[in-house]
């Protein structure tokens, strides 16, 4: 994001502190970003348009505590609909879930050894399920949504260096375990 | 098994897909409900605090006027032990 682009998208938030209309911009800017993050932990449409539309009212109704910390305001939509998410499973005590494209794991999976099979993705998706749950959601942040380290840390409020770890022991399990090559520029 | 499942997705999500949900008036109107809501909310919790300090006010002057009539009566009672002692 360019200076420019975080200098105009300042003034619409300073805009939309006294105009919601003006937060439309914003609105549908971010839009199938936020929907898409909130679905692949959803798995379901309906519970994911609730959630995306909750996420956007409590933007507007935060918004006057907003301050610009060297971050995309993306990011901080990212951090309310992934509290959103984590109140949803709360309240309705279930399984976390994470949907992922196959497509995206086989683009971001290159084989190297064994042929890239039905076998192979189970066995990946098993070993997927026996990750801690944070460890997941940073995964999915930096591969999934093209995050960096520093940003991962401001959306789960953890610190910059527990991200990269989280990110680095779950890639090297993948990679002795599976003998696979991830597509990673560290 | 971890507290999450991985379920794989054979179709990639598209713009086109979420598209039917983008509704930027819903979500003023929602905003504007949960605003509405907000502001009953703190009237109605001012007026509480106002009459619980009511409440406590009389309460407390009361209070203090049972306190002060005792007070009255020792005090006469005193009087009169002082004047009997004095007789």
């Amino acid at each position: 994001m360019t200076e420019d682009e975080i200098r105009k998208e300042q003034a619409i938030i300073e805009r939309s502190k006294n105009n919601p209309k003006a937060f439309g911009e914003l609105y549908e800017k971010y839009f199938d970003r936020i929907f898409n993050y909130i679905f692949r932990q959803t798995d379901d449409e309906e519970l994911t348009d609730d959630l995306c539309s909750q996420t956007f009212v409590n933007a507007l109704n935060n918004l006057g505590k907003y301050e610009f910390r060297g971050f995309p305001f993306s990011a901080w939509l990212y951090k309310i609909a992934g509290n959103e998410v984590n109140k949803h499973y709360r309240k309705n005590k279930g399984k976390k879930i994470f949907s992922i494209e196959e497509l995206k794991v086989r683009e971001l999976v290159e084989q190297t050894a064994a042929g890239w099979d039905e076998e192979l993705i189970n066995r990946l998706i098993h070993y997927m399920n026996e990750l801690p749950t944070d460890m997941i959601q940073v995964l999915e942040l930096r591969f999934f949504e093209d995050k960096d380290f520093k940003e991962i840390a401001f959306i789960l409020d953890m610190t910059e260096s527990g991200a990269k770890m989280r990110t680095y022991r779950a890639l090297d399990k993948l990679r002795t375990n599976f003998n696979l090559k991830v597509k990673y520029d560290g | 098994m971890g507290k999450h499942e991985i379920r794989l997705r054979r179709q990639r999500l598209t713009a086109r897909g979420s598209e039917r949900f983008r509704n930027y008036g819903a979500v003023l109107k929602q905003y504007g409900e949960e605003r509405r809501m907000k502001i009953i909310t703190r009237i109605f919790t001012f007026i509480f605090l106002i009459l619980a300090l009511i409440l406590v006010f009389i309460v407390v002057s009361r209070w203090e006027k049972k306190q002060t009539v005792p007070e009255k009566k020792t005090s006469q009672t005193e009087q009169v032990y002082e004047i009997k002692q004095v007789v």
